[in-house]
């Protein structure tokens, strides 16, 4: 199909394009654009203020000049007047007057050329008719801009391949000395190397295969086990391949996996940053939902559907809300509000209410249709066929979005036990009602000491203030201290905090409903729904003027984006209503739609890159004109058509994608030299990508290595053990400190999946973050893979890392405790899950047995987690210093992993190559 | 003992000249000895390798002095006499803009402390400023820069990174991003927080959508000064050295297909290999460069180290000092909080006590060193304070926050020294001569430091972003 709507050049109306003289054109299409930009604004724009008396806005001003009384152009010849000289900036004059902003030769050159060709001066509609006979690319029909230029600009039809209907594009044949393609797929990349002289790099070897196949689809390593299952499967590399990958999408570690990359997506976060980082109590169960999504190969378009409207779908009766489809539904919605948000006493509603707008607006607009709207909130898109009415009429599908923490019952499938972790909350709530207690009875001492006394309350201050005797001042020791006021306030902010905290283990969702906005009061407990969801104002949407909500312009209506294709039922120009509720079911329906050809481009695409490391589009969030464009497009409408032929489901297209030989093929070329020449950036994959792993895949192998991984699935966030300096690290939040990071006691706990640790937005798990995991205020599309030297540090130094080599050294002698070889060649078959080669296992074996020497000689005393910290904060209301107690109940119930005070020096030198393997590139990079 | 694999230990780093991240490769191979004064050396040709600036500039490196929470103008360098006359009239503030806690009743409040004209330049100043007033024809006021927000944490952000919401690379990354690096021992970028992070933590100096090298490294004031800098316990430098050999001589084997094939993959795990060489110098060299020890008595007494409340504040502005001298570009200095809703007599005075002293000691060392012609200093809060008192006052007073007014001061390289710049209302509510918004001064700052905010741009979210956000000017009166 062609570009179906969108025009191309249009017949000329003035003038027949043969009659323009050559000076007409460079009028039109170089001299007056250069005049406008840069001349107008001192020199012409306004006529009663011009700059040295000079017009360039007509042809007489020209020829009259400014005050100097000489021409400033002469027809015919550019050296008589005085324009192109000063054009020129030399001798350190010139014009316009900023150096800076001088005429680039090129635009020079057009001014000297029309004065030579006579400076002619056409009228408006020739000039106009002249652009647009001239113009390249198409226009693209829309809801129109802020300005007629934009609205009938044009643009470069390569840049509009995302808008563009899916074909569904013929497979190419097998080029020569090719084999038969393994999946159609194949087909694609295989026509692409032919043209480019490649040969595909041969098969992986099995070993290679397996390691990359199962952190690709769990991020996991393979079990040794599992290894050598493969390795003796005596089927064909295809047919025992195809078992290996059955097995792994049949896992319940399929589902996190593909959670994790989705969460990257979707800004992912158990807090809500800013001020106070308030723990979201209930985002657990989105994130538990979409890791079932995926284990269920739950369709995408229902996902979608589910995340924009599951509430709707909930609350107009179309799924019965405690079914488990209802429960999904209602929890998916979490989505729309994950990004970061809070509203203080201290917050403005309307500016709040429109960064929620903003974000979820452009987060839409990324993860669905891989279109960044933010773009378009303050101007019309600079790149791309999208007005600024069309990102308010998106935002106003939003417009009756509210927040609510809704009942919502344990869904059969979700981890619902949360042994002993209420108790704690409890126990740090009583001890805030103690300080409370405390003050509150000093509180009255004073009082009653007045009341005694028939004078009035007050503090020491305003008594003094107000010049009261001392002998009317109660005594000292009656007055609250500096300490005593911050802790006052300290103990109202752990009661709010760890009160809604206590949430975490109840039926309850972070969910949205449609309704009328209600009042906006500061957020620091869940906020539940009103019984009467009409009551409030219902937000009239409009154009925000340079994206101010304080500046409402033209009122939109509920809309879609409205470039031509993108209207999917052309009669209803306008499929979103504007009634309060059902706003986004129509909006879920128009994305979902299969003549809308963006998301299932966009999930297909992300696929890919889940598999392959890199999407076909290199920017999973950007198909617009400021993203790169997709190396192979055929092979990308074919995938999408794919997915939605097969009912949008994930697992189908996963599986036919790693049984493609592209997926399979070796990572090392046997002539690098020739695809670096060929095919620099690599996108013809001739090859397989080499990739670091992900942080969280990072310490889940490292637990794997050990074996104390617990790969129980989902449930409230677990907390592992970070850096204690980290953990104990004082942070602000308003009026108090963020409690500390207490480990949970329970090892078992502290070595789940990084998936289930609680990511908190103000509290970052340094290993996680010096290896890239994304800060989660905005969608990640692909993650960053820096080599910092920090990483290094925190690998060899790190405490964490030195307990997982302490702990695989200690596993591995517990099963063989003799022979040395063994000890070593079971560390690397856990590492690499390969066998130690003999260098490398004599080498480690000496290392070990120097490490031993050394370690024989020194001492550890055992490390107990810390039961409190000081905290020392500055009073602000008197700026002075006062210090306070944080007591970390959890301590005392904390059952530590094997520290080197209980470990032998042998275990300990173990340790040390265990250390080693763990830092080594083959652990870290999947080949 | 010979280990079978070994192999020579330079041999086994392959050949790599790129930056191995924040921290690049650098003659600390060759450069044992430290001198005291020049940086020691360049950053190779890597992300973080030094840059030249846009257009030449006479700074070159930036200390950014951020005084958290919000620090009165009206009561430090901008004072209002008028306020004498309205003293506890009532006062209304009002519209769509106001937050919850602006309600109730507010009261003008005058000044608790007394004024001077201090310097040649007679720069308005309060009395107990005594030790800054001795610089004050350093420094160049500006009373015209306003903020958008009178929240804490999005003020804050918008400070520190152009962006109100978050997520976006902090000033000191962007500064670093432009130009580099000029000591690869060392971040380029470093914050000195106060021991509890502000609201909104690490975001504050976070590198956002810029490459992980520029983002800032908080330096501790006690313990290791970097995280895992320290090897863990027991393990000695020799030690050390010992696991990091096996690691070369696996890491080389693991490569040796790929390096004889010549693959460029082999380049991405030589520079995981240089890595760990580089954090293993830096183990040894950085807690001696950062040691204020070293510093003699006369000078830690002039930033008044180890006074009551001059110590914490002058060992940072020491430090800040010692760190720009060794070629750091950025380094950001925390001091709050300074959010005197009450009390404010104590509360602010307390603060200034505990800055004034190590403030005019930074500024004092700077120039006796010439360093002070090429560096840009930077005093400014998140916004400023109301003229009213807070509706959380009770008769002892204090202040709300107001971004529609706040002091900001410079000095150093490229600014007009002795001069003060804009100007508030007669009550200090509302800058009201040479206004300009915080991506104003954002712009100017770069400016200063040779940048251009328009060319200073990375894509990201499909479009070229800028510390500015969308482009601003230059506020020209602040030039020298």
């Amino acid at each position: 199909m062609s570009l179906l709507g969108w025009s191309g050049a249009a017949a000329a109306a003035n003038g027949e394009p043969g009659q323009w003289t050559n000076g007409q054109r460079l009028f039109a299409l170089q001299v007056q654009p250069v005049f406008a930009a840069k001349c107008v604004a001192c020199h012409g724009d306004d006529p009663a203020d011009l700059g040295g008396a000079f017009d360039l806005s007509s042809r007489a001003g020209l020829l009259t000049g400014g005050e100097s009384g000489d021409p400033a152009i002469v027809p015919g010849d550019h050296g008589a007047g005085s324009l192109y000289d000063l054009l020129k900036w030399e001798d350190g004059y010139g014009m316009p007057p900023k150096e800076t902003d001088a005429l680039t030769e090129a635009q020079r050159w057009a001014v000297r050329d029309w004065i030579d060709a006579g400076a002619p001066w056409p009228d408006a509609a020739t000039v106009e008719a002249i652009r647009e006979a001239h113009a390249p690319g198409v226009t693209v029909p829309t809801s129109g801009g802020l300005s007629k230029d934009w609205t009938e600009r044009r643009y470069d039809p390569a840049d509009l391949w995302a808008y563009q209907p899916i074909d569904d594009p013929p497979i190419p044949p097998t080029p020569e000395g090719f084999a038969a393609p393994a999946d159609s797929a194949d087909a694609f990349l295989n026509a692409s190397l032919s043209e480019a002289g490649l040969a595909p790099a041969p098969r992986a070897d099995r070993r290679t295969l397996i390691r990359r196949a199962t952190f690709d689809l769990t991020g996991l390593p393979p079990t040794p086990e599992e290894i050598t299952a493969f390795l003796t499967d005596d089927r064909d590399d295809r047919a025992a391949f195809a078992a290996v990958v059955d097995r792994l999408l049949a896992s319940p570690h399929f589902g996190e996996r593909f959670a994790s990359n989705w969460l990257d997506v979707v800004r992912y976060a158990d807090s809500a940053g800013f001020a106070n980082d308030f723990e979201r109590p209930n985002a657990w169960r989105y994130r538990d939902y979409v890791v079932r999504s995926f284990n269920d190969d739950k369709p995408f378009d229902r996902f979608l559907t589910e995340q924009i409207a599951g509430d709707e779908l909930v609350d107009s009766g179309r799924l019965e809300a405690n079914s488990p489809e209802g429960i999904d539904a209602l929890l998916a919605v979490g989505f729309l509000r994950m990004g970061p948000w809070e509203h203080t006493g201290m917050s403005v509603a309307k500016i709040t209410r429109q960064q929620f707008l903003d974000d979820v607006t452009d987060t839409v607009g990324q993860t669905f249709l891989a279109q960044p709207l933010q773009c378009a909130k303050c101007h019309d898109h600079k790149f791309d066929p999208i007005p600024t009415r069309d990102y308010y009429a998106i935002q106003a599908a939003f417009a009756t979005t509210q927040f609510a923490d809704r009942p919502v019952p344990f869904h059969p499938e979700e981890a619902a036990e949360f042994a002993g972790e209420p108790e704690y909350l409890r126990q740090r709530l009583e001890e805030a009602r103690a300080i409370q207690r405390r003050i509150a009875a000093k509180k009255e001492a004073a009082k009653k000491w007045y009341a005694d006394r028939g004078l009035k309350y007050g503090n020491l201050n305003q008594k003094r203030e107000e010049g009261a005797p001392p002998e009317e001042i109660a005594p000292e020791e009656l007055e609250l201290t500096v300490a005593e006021y911050g802790l006052e306030r300290v103990a109202k902010k752990m009661l709010q905090r760890h009160g809604w905290e206590l949430d975490r283990y109840k039926p309850m969702a972070f969910s949205v409903y449609s309704g009328a906005s209600p009042p906006m009061k500061p957020v620091f407990a869940a906020m539940p729904l009103p019984k009467d969801r009409t009551k409030g104002t219902i937000a009239a949407s409009a154009i925000l003027t340079g994206g101010d909500p304080f500046s409402p312009g033209t009122p939109v209506e509920p809309g879609v984006l409205s470039a031509a294709l993108l209207s999917v039922s052309p009669e209803s120009e306008d499929p979103v209503p504007a009634d309060v509720t059902g706003r986004r079911t129509a909006l879920a329906g128009w994305l979902t739609d299969p003549a809308n050809p963006l998301p299932a481009r966009v999930y297909a695409n992300r696929v890919w890159q889940w598999l392959f490391g890199r999407g076909l589009a290199a920017n999973a969030n950007n198909f617009g004109g400021g993203g790169a464009t997709p190396s192979h497009p055929e092979l990308l409408d074919h995938l999408a058509t794919r997915l939605v032929r097969g009912e949008w489901k994930t697992k189908p297209l996963v599986r036919a994608l790693m049984l493609s030989d592209a997926y399979a093929r070796a990572s090392l070329h046997p002539d690098p030299a020739a695809v670096a020449e060929a095919d620099p950036t690599g996108s013809l994959l001739a090859a397989a990508r080499p990739r670091r792993l992900t942080a969280e895949e990072l310490r889940d192998a490292m637990l794997a290595f050990t074996g104390e991984l617990n790969p129980a699935i989902g449930g409230a966030p677990v907390r592992p053990e970070i850096e204690p300096e980290v953990a104990l690290q004082p942070r602000q939040i308003m009026g108090s400190f963020a409690p500390a990071w207490q480990p949970n006691p329970s090892p078992d706990q502290r070595h789940r999946r990084t998936l289930y640790t609680l990511k908190l937005r103000g509290l970052r798990d340094p290993l996680l973050e010096t290896f890239n995991a994304p800060a989660p205020d905005a969608p990640c599309e692909m993650r960053e893979t820096s080599t910092i030297a920090p990483q290094a540090l925190a690998l060899m130094n790190g405490r964490s890392t030195y307990l997982r080599a302490l702990a695989a050294a200690d596993a591995v002698l517990a099963t063989d405790p003799d022979a040395d070889e063994a000890a070593v060649e079971s560390l690397f078959r856990r590492a690499f899950g390969r066998p130690a080669t003999d260098a490398e296992r004599e080498a480690c074996v000496s290392h070990w047995h120097a490490m031993t020497t050394r370690h024989a000689s020194l001492h550890f005393d055992p490390v107990r987690p810390p039961t409190e910290v000081v905290r020392i904060a500055v009073e602000e209301n008197t700026g002075e210093r006062f210090s306070y107690v944080e007591k970390l109940e959890q301590a005392a119930d904390f059952e530590p992993d094997l520290g080197p005070d209980e470990a032998d020096a042998r275990t300990r030198g173990l340790a040390e190559v265990a250390l080693v393997l763990l830092n080594a590139n083959e652990f870290l990079y999947v080949e | 003992m010979a280990s079978p694999l070994a192999l020579p230990r330079r041999d086994a780093l392959f050949s790599l000249g790129a930056s191995v991240g924040g921290l690049a490769l650098s003659a600390l191979l060759a450069d044992e000895g430290f001198g005291a004064k020049a940086p020691s050396a360049t950053a190779g040709d890597g992300p973080t390798a030094p840059k030249p600036p846009h257009f030449p500039a006479k700074a070159k490196r930036c200390i950014f002095l951020t005084m958290e929470g919000g620090p009165s103008q009206i009561d430090t360098f901008d004072p209002k006499p008028k306020l004498r006359d309205v003293h506890l009239q009532e006062f209304q503030a009002g519209g769509e803009q106001k937050s919850a806690m602006a309600s109730g009743k507010r009261y003008y409040v005058e000044s608790p402390f007394q004024f001077m004209k201090a310097g040649e330049s007679g720069a308005d100043m309060g009395t107990n400023w005594p030790h800054l007033a001795g610089v004050a024809d350093d420094l160049c006021f500006y009373r015209g820069c306003q903020a958008e927000s009178v929240n804490h944490p999005t003020a804050m952000a918008h400070i520190n990174t152009g962006n109100r919401f978050g997520g976006d690379p902090a000033v000191g990354s962007w500064v670093t991003y432009g130009l580099g690096s000029e000591n690869a021992d060392l971040p380029a970028f470093v914050v000195l927080p106060e021991v509890s992070h502000p609201q909104g933590g690490a975001a504050n100096w976070g590198n956002g959508f810029l490459p992980a090298h520029y983002q800032g490294t908080p330096l501790r004031a006690e313990g290791s000064p970097i995280l895992n800098l320290a090897p863990p316990e027991g393990i000695t430098r020799d030690h050390q050295r010992r696991n990091l050999d096996l690691l070369a001589e696996l890491n080389r084997r693991h490569a040796a297909d790929r390096i004889a094939a010549d693959d460029p993959f082999a380049q991405t795990l030589a520079a995981r290999v240089e890595s760990y060489e580089l954090a293993f110098r830096m183990q040894a060299r950085v807690p001696g460069l950062i040691d204020i020890d070293g510093e003699d008595q006369a000078t830690k007494d002039l930033y008044g180290v180890d006074a009551t409340d001059t110590d914490a504040f002058g060992r940072k502005c020491l430090l800040a000092r010692r760190l720009v001298e060794r070629g750091v570009r950025f380094v950001q200095l925390y001091h709050g909080t300074w959010d005197s809703h009450d009390q404010l007599a104590r509360a602010h005075g307390n603060l200034i006590r505990q800055v004034d002293r190590p403030i005019a000691a930074l500024l004092t060392d700077l120039k006796r060193r010439n360093l002070l012609d090429e560096t840009l200093v930077v005093w400014t809060g998140e916004f400023g304070r109301s003229p009213d008192n807070s509706p959380r006052g009770g008769i002892a007073y204090g202040r709300d926050h107001n971004a529609k007014a706040m002091t900001i001061w410079m000095a150093g390289g490229g600014v007009k020294a002795g001069h003060t710049i804009g100007a508030t209302d007669e009550l200090g509510a509302e800058a009201v001569e040479c206004v300009h918004p915080i991506r104003d001064l954002h712009v100017t700052l770069l400016h200063l430091l040779g940048l251009d905010d328009n060319r200073l741009t990375y894509f990201s979210s499909g479009r070229f972003k800028q510390l500015s956000q969308f482009g601003g000017k230059v506020i020209e009166e602040l030039l020298a």
